[in-house]
C-alpha cells in the first residue's frame, strides 16, 4: 500500500511541469473532454486525433533520450520503421485471430528494443556523445531506409510478407479484440481511438514516474554534467542506455500504431524529412518536459496540416517562418514558454495583491 | 584492358567521389565544424549557387563569373541569415536545428513560388577524353583541382591571415577575444558567410552537371553531414582526410557492389570512424599532435 | 518578379475549395471530385500541370452545363510529395469533403498509401499517373500507360534500328526494378541479349561510376528509367563524358520534360514511349494545348500525366452520365460493358474492364540534336494486357492487391 502510495506521489517532482490540485483538476478535465469528444465528432474528425496521437508517442521518445538524458538520437525513425515493419510482418504471417496482433505490437516494440540495446551498447559503451550520437543515429535510420527501399523484388520476402521496397508494406490486419461474437477489428475510428488515447495516458503518467524517481534524478544529473555524475559513482553508461532502450521502444510503440493506422508502412518513415520531424515538434513544444511535448507536438501537427489544407501553396513558407520565430521568441519552446509567462504573470499578480 | 587504363579509372572515380564529398562539405564544415551551428539549410544555400550561376549564365555571362556571382550571392544571404537568425542562437546550438530547418523549407518553397518547378540548366563545358576504352568529363576533373584548391584556400585562410586567427580565437573562447578588442560579432558574421559563400561555391560548381530544382540540395546534405562530423572540428585536418576516407570507401564499393553498396558503405564508415575516433578524425590528429 | 507575383497569387485563389460557378445550376447539388496532387516538394516539377489540366477540364463541363445537369466542384489539397499527407486527406476527402471520386496521385508510394484507405472507406478512386502496372483492385481506374504498353513498343523499334545488346539503368524501387524485368523479358523474346543491368538508389544525383560501367559494357543503346530530378543529372553527365549511345526510355521527357530543362544535345537521340507530348502534331491535341496555354501561359510544359488528368475527367462524366449516377457499383457496370472509350487529346482511348486500365495510342518521340521532337512512329490503340492476361478480371473478383510479372495472381 505504502508503496503504491509513494508511487504515486511520483506522479509530481522537480522533473516535471504541473503539480497540486490545480494541476491535476486541469488534467482530469482534459482527460474528460477527450474521453467525452467522439461523442460529438464525424469519424473522420476522430481517426485524425489518432493520427496526431500516434505521433506523440516517437515524441516522447525523444523528449526522454534528448530532452531529458541530454543525447540527441537524430535517428528514433529507426526503431518507428523496425517495429512498424516488424508489426506487418508478424500480423501478414500469423494472422489476427485469438489476439495475435496485441502479441504482435508486443514483439514487434520488442525487436525495436532489441535493436537499441545492441547500437546502445555500441554507442554508450563507446563513449560516444554529443553530435557524433546524432550522426550515428542518423546514419543507421538513413542505411535501414536505402536498403528498404530496393527490397521491391520478389525474393524479399519473410514467410507470407513481401517487404515491397519503396512502395511500402500494406494489407496488414489491424489491431482485433478477440470478442464472443466474433472478433472487433480497431479501424482508424473511435475503437482505435479509445485504445490509443488510453496509452497515450498510460505512458505520459509512467514517464512522470519513472523521471520523478531517482532513475529519473539521474538521468537528468547526467544530462547537466556527465562527469560529475560519474564522480558521484553513477556508471552513466548503464543509464544512458537504459534510457535510450525505453525511448526507443516508445519510437516503437509508435510505429506499430502508424502502421495499424493507415495498414501501411513505408521506407520514407525512416528517410532523412520523417527523421527530423520529431526533432521540430519536440524542440517547439519544449524538450525538457513531458507535458509541454505532448501538447508541443498536438500544436504543431495539427497546425501544419491546418495549414496544408487553408494555406495552399504558402503552406511550406508559413511553417518555416513559424518555426524560425518561435525559436527566436520563445527559447525554451512555445509550450513551456507560454506555461513560463502565465506563471510569472499569476505570480506578479499574488505579489500586487498582497 | 591494361593496368594504367584501369589505374586512372580508379583515380578518376576516387577523385571525383572525393570532390563532392568535399566540396558539399566545406562550407558545412565553417558553419557546423567550426561554429557548431548546426545548419540544415545547408542544401538551400547550395541551392541559391547554383540557381544565381544559372541565372547569371543564362544572362549572358561566362560560367566562371557566373559561379563567382553565385558563391556571392550565397555569401551575401548568409550574412543576412546571421543577422536575422543565427546571431541569436549562438548560446544554444542545439535551436539552430529548428530555424534553420524552417529556413530550408522558407527557401526552398519561396524558389518554387518565385522561380517555378524548375530552371533549365547550363551545360557542362570541355567536353571529354579519352583513355584507354573509355571516355572521361574534362569537367570532373576540373571538380577535382577545384576541391583541392578550396581546401587549400581554407588553409591559408585559417592559418595565415589575419583574419583567420582572429576567427578561430573568437570561436574557441570568445570573451577573451572580446576582451582582446576584437569585433567578435563581426568575426562571427563573416565566418557565416564564408561558409554560406563556400556552399554557393558548390552549387555554382555542380550547377552544369545537375537537375535545377529548388530541392536540389537534399542531394548533398548527407555527404556534407557525414564527411563534417568524421572530420571534426578542424576544417582542413578533418574535411580533407575525411573526405579522402570516404572517398575511397564510397568509389570502391559502387565499383565493385554499385550504388547502393556505395551509400551503405558510406554510412558503416560513418559508424566505425565515430566509434574508434570518438572525437572526429581532427580530434584524433590534433591529440596525437600535443 | 511581379508577373510571378501575380501567378502565385492567382494560383492561391485557384487552390483550395472552388466552385466554378455559373448560375445556371445554383440550385443543383455539387459532384464533387477530390484533387490530391503534389503542388510543392519533390515532384512539383511533374504534377503542378495534372491539377491545372483538373482545374480546365472541370472549367469546361462547368460551362457546357454540368455533368447530369449536376456542377462538379473540385476539393483540392497539396500532398507535398508526402506520403503521410496521402493518407490524412484520402480520408478527409472521403469521410469530411464526401466526395465523389478522388483523383490522386503521383508516385507509386503515395499511391500505395492511399489504396488502403480507398478500399477500407469503399472510395473511388483515379490514378493518373503511368507506373509500372499491376494494380487490380475495383476501387481505382488507371488512366496512365503501363510497361506493356511503353515496351512492347520501344525496345523491338529499338533493337531493330540500332541493334540487340541492350544495358539498363534503372531506379532502385518498385517502379525501376519491375520497368526493368520488361525490359529483360522482351530483348529476350526478340533474341537480344542484356549487356548489363544497374540499380540507382533513388535520390542518387552522381552517375561517374554508372558511365563507366556502360561504357565497358559496349551497348548498342542504354534503357534508362531514371526517376525523380536528382537522377535526371544522369543526361548530362554522360553527355559530358561523351556516352553518345541512343538511350531509350518510358519515363524521361513525356514525364519531367527533361529535353527542355538541360542544355543541347544532352538527350540527343533519346527515344520515349509516351502517349502524350505537347509536341504532338494532331488538330486534338493542338486544339487541347492551346486551351491550357490560353489558361495557365506559364506552365512550363503538358506532359503526359497532364493530358492524362485531363481526359480522365471527361472519361469520369461520360461513365456517370451513362450510369446515371456517381455510385461506384452503377459506374463499374458501364466500365464492365467494355465500350467507354473517348477521342483524347492523343487520339482514341479505352478503359479496359478485366483491368480498368486504359487502352492508349502510344507515340514514338526522338530527341535531336538541338532538343526538337520528332515521332519517327506511331502505334494506336495499343491495350493494357497483361493483368487480363494474367488472371486479373475485375468483372468477377476484386482483389485490391498490386500484382508483378514475378508476383502474379494466384490461378484459381
Amino acid at each position: 500500500m505504502t508503496g503504491l502510495v509513494s508511487l504515486f506521489r511520483r506522479l509530481e517532482g522537480p522533473q516535471t511541469l504541473g503539480r497540486g490540485p490545480a494541476f491535476w483538476a486541469l488534467f482530469a478535465l482534459v482527460l474528460a473532454g477527450a474521453l467525452a469528444y467522439p461523442l460529438f465528432s464525424d469519424g473522420y474528425t476522430v481517426g485524425n486525433t489518432v493520427y496526431f496521437f500516434v505521433w506523440v508517442f516517437i515524441a516522447l521518445s525523444l523528449s526522454l533520450i534528448w530532452g531529458y538524458g541530454g543525447s540527441l538520437s537524430f535517428g528514433q525513425t529507426a526503431f518507428f520503421g523496425i517495429a512498424g515493419y516488424g508489426y506487418g510482418i508478424l500480423t501478414i504471417n500469423f494472422g489476427a485471430a485469438y489476439g495475435f496482433t496485441w502479441i504482435a505490437l508486443l514483439l514487434a516494440i520488442g525487436m525495436a528494443a532489441l535493436v537499441a540495446a545492441l547500437l546502445g551498447y555500441f554507442m554508450f559503451f563507446g563513449r560516444i556523445a554529443g553530435v557524433f550520437l546524432g550522426i550515428v543515429t542518423l546514419a543507421v535510420t538513413l542505411m535501414l531506409e536505402r536498403f528498404m527501399a530496393q527490397t521491391a523484388g520478389p525474393e524479399w520476402r519473410i514467410g507470407a510478407a513481401r517487404l515491397n521496397g519503396f512502395n511500402g508494406m500494406s494489407a496488414m490486419p489491424p489491431l482485433t479484440i478477440p470478442w464472443f461474437g466474433g472478433p472487433i477489428p480497431l479501424f482508424a475510428d473511435v475503437g482505435l481511438y479509445y485504445v490509443v488515447l488510453a496509452m497515450l495516458v498510460l505512458v505520459y503518467l509512467g514517464l512522470r514516474i519513472l523521471m520523478n524517481s531517482s532513475f529519473g534524478n539521474v538521468i537528468v544529473a547526467i544530462r547537466e554534467n556527465p562527469e560529475r555524475a560519474e564522480m558521484l559513482g553513477y556508471d552513466i553508461r548503464k543509464y544512458q542506455l537504459i534510457t535510450f532502450v525505453i525511448g526507443a521502444a516508445l519510437a516503437g510503440l509508435s510505429g506499430v500504431l502508424y502502421t495499424v493506422w493507415g495498414q501501411y508502412i513505408t521506407p520514407s518513415s525512416m528517410g532523412m524529412t520523417a527523421a527530423s520531424l520529431p526533432l521540430i515538434w519536440v524542440a517547439v513544444g519544449g524538450r525538457s518536459d513531458l507535458t509541454a511535448t505532448v501538447i508541443g507536438t498536438l500544436v504543431v501537427l495539427s497546425g501544419f496540416q491546418a495549414l496544408t489544407i487553408y494555406g495552399s501553396q504558402y503552406a511550406l513558407v508559413f511553417m518555416g517562418v513559424l518555426l524560425v520565430l518561435t525559436v527566436l521568441i520563445a527559447p525554451n519552446g512555445l509550450v513551456l514558454g507560454v506555461i513560463k509567462g502565465i506563471t510569472k504573470l499569476v505570480t506578479r499578480r499574488k505579489q500586487e495583491a498582497a | 584492358m591494361d593496368i594504367a587504363t584501369l589505374a586512372f579509372s580508379a583515380l578518376y572515380q576516387f577523385g571525383d567521389a572525393f570532390a563532392f564529398l568535399v566540396l558539399s562539405a566545406c562550407g558545412l564544415a565553417v558553419i557546423f565544424g567550426m561554429m557548431g551551428v548546426i545548419n540544415l539549410a545547408h542544401g538551400e544555400f547550395i541551392m541559391c549557387g547554383a540557381y544565381v550561376t544559372a541565372a547569371t549564365v543564362h544572362a549572358g555571362l561566362p560560367l566562371p563569373l557566373g559561379i563567382l556571382c553565385g558563391t556571392l550571392a550565397s555569401a551575401f544571404v548568409g550574412v543576412l541569415v546571421e543577422l536575422l537568425v543565427i546571431r541569436h542562437l549562438y548560446e544554444r546550438p542545439l535551436d539552430t536545428i529548428v530555424a534553420t530547418w524552417g529556413l530550408s523549407l522558407i527557401a526552398t518553397q519561396g524558389t518554387l513560388i518565385l522561380v517555378g518547378s524548375t530552371m533549365a540548366g547550363v551545360g557542362t563545358p570541355f567536353g571529354s577524353f579519352q583513355v584507354g576504352a573509355y571516355s572521361y568529363s574534362i569537367y570532373r576533373i576540373v571538380l577535382f583541382v577545384a576541391a583541392l584548391a578550396v581546401l587549400a584556400a581554407l588553409y591559408a585562410l585559417f592559418n595565415w591571415t589575419r583574419f583567420g586567427v582572429l576567427a578561430r580565437a573568437t570561436i574557441q573562447v570568445p570573451h577573451m577575444a572580446a576582451a582582446l578588442g576584437v569585433d567578435t560579432r563581426l568575426i562571427y558574421s563573416l565566418t557565416f558567410a564564408c561558409g554560406a559563400g563556400l556552399a554557393g561555391l558548390a552549387g555554382g560548381l555542380y550547377a552544369p552537371t545537375m537537375t535545377l530544382v529548388p530541392t536540389m540540395g537534399a542531394t548533398f546534405i548527407m555527404e556534407a553531414f557525414v564527411t563534417v562530423v568524421i572530420g571534426g572540428a578542424d576544417v582542413f585536418l578533418g574535411t580533407a582526410p575525411a573526405g579522402g576516407i570516404l572517398a575511397i570507401v564510397k568509389s570502391g564499393m559502387t565499383s565493385w557492389q554499385g550504388q547502393l553498396f556505395g551509400q551503405i558503405g558510406l554510412l558503416i564508415a560513418v559508424i566505425i570512424v565515430v566509434r574508434v575516433l570518438p572525437k572526429g578524425i581532427s580530434g584524433f590528429v590534433l591529440r596525437e599532435r600535443t | 518578379m511581379t508577373r510571378s507575383g501575380l501567378r502565385g497569387l492567382r494560383a492561391a485563389a485557384l487552390t483550395g475549395t472552388l466552385v466554378l460557378a455559373s448560375g445556371a445550376f445554383a440550385a443543383e447539388n455539387p459532384i464533387k471530385l477530390g484533387v490530391l496532387e503534389d503542388q510543392s516538394g519533390d515532384f512539383a516539377a511533374a504534377t503542378i500541370g495534372k491539377v491545372h489540366a483538373i482545374q480546365l477540364a472541370a472549367e469546361e463541363i462547368n460551362k457546357a452545363g454540368g455533368i447530369m445537369g449536376r456542377p462538379l466542384e473540385l476539393v483540392t489539397y497539396d500532398t507535398q510529395s508526402d506520403n503521410t499527407r496521402y493518407q490524412e486527406f484520402m480520408r478527409r476527402v472521403l469521410q469530411r469533403d464526401k466526395v465523389d471520386v478522388v483523383f490522386a496521385g503521383f508516385s507509386s508510394a503515395s499511391r500505395e498509401a492511399y489504396r488502403p484507405i480507398v478500399d477500407q472507406f469503399n472510395g473511388f478512386a483515379f490514378y493518373n499517373n503511368q507506373y509500372e502496372g499491376g494494380v487490380c483492385d475495383g476501387h481505382m481506374v488507371v488512366t496512365g500507360a503501363v510497361p506493356e504498353q511503353q515496351f512492347s513498343t520501344l525496345i523491338p523499334y529499338m533493337m531493330q534500328t540500332y541493334g540487340k545488346k541492350v544495358y539498363t539503368l534503372a531506379a532502385d524501387y518498385n517502379f525501376g526494378q519491375i520497368s526493368a524485368e520488361w525490359v529483360r523479358k522482351i530483348v529476350k523474346e526478340n533474341g537480344g541479349e542484356m549487356a548489363g543491368e544497374e540499380f540507382i538508389p533513388l535520390g542518387v544525383s552522381q552517375f561517374s561510376q554508372s558511365i563507366q560501367n556502360i561504357q565497358k559494357a559496349k551497348p548498342d543503346f542504354v534503357v534508362t528509367l531514371l526517376v525523380g530530378t536528382a537522377q535526371a543529372s544522369y543526361y548530362e553527365q554522360a553527355a559530358s563524358a561523351n556516352v553518345n549511345l541512343p538511350m531509350a526510355s518510358s519515363v524521361n521527357v513525356g514525364q519531367g520534360y527533361e529535353h527542355k530543362r538541360f542544355k543541347p544535345p544532352s538527350l540527343k537521340d533519346m527515344y520515349v514511349t509516351t502517349n502524350y507530348i505537347e509536341e504532338i502534331d494532331t488538330p486534338k491535341s493542338k486544339e487541347f494545348l492551346a486551351k491550357f496555354k490560353a489558361k495557365f501561359p506559364n506552365e512550363p510544359y503538358v506532359n503526359q500525366e497532364a493530358e492524362n488528368s485531363y481526359l480522365a475527367l471527361y472519361l469520369y462524366k461520360q461513365m456517370v452520365e451513362r450510369a446515371k449516377s456517381t455510385n461506384r457499383d452503377e459506374i463499374r457496370k458501364v466500365i464492365a460493358m467494355g465500350d467507354v472509350c473517348m477521342e483524347a487529346p492523343e487520339g482514341k482511348v479505352c478503359i479496359d474492364p478485366k483491368s480498368q486500365h486504359m487502352s492508349h495510342t502510344i507515340y514514338l518521340a526522338k530527341v535531336g540534336a538541338d532538343h526538337s521532337i520528332s515521332f519517327p512512329k506511331v502505334w494506336e490503340d495499343i491495350k493494357p494486357y497483361w493483368l487480363g492476361e494474367a488472371g486479373c478480371d475485375l468483372t468477377k473478383k476484386d482483389p485490391m492487391a498490386q500484382y508483378t510479372p514475378s508476383n502474379p495472381p494466384p490461378k484459381p
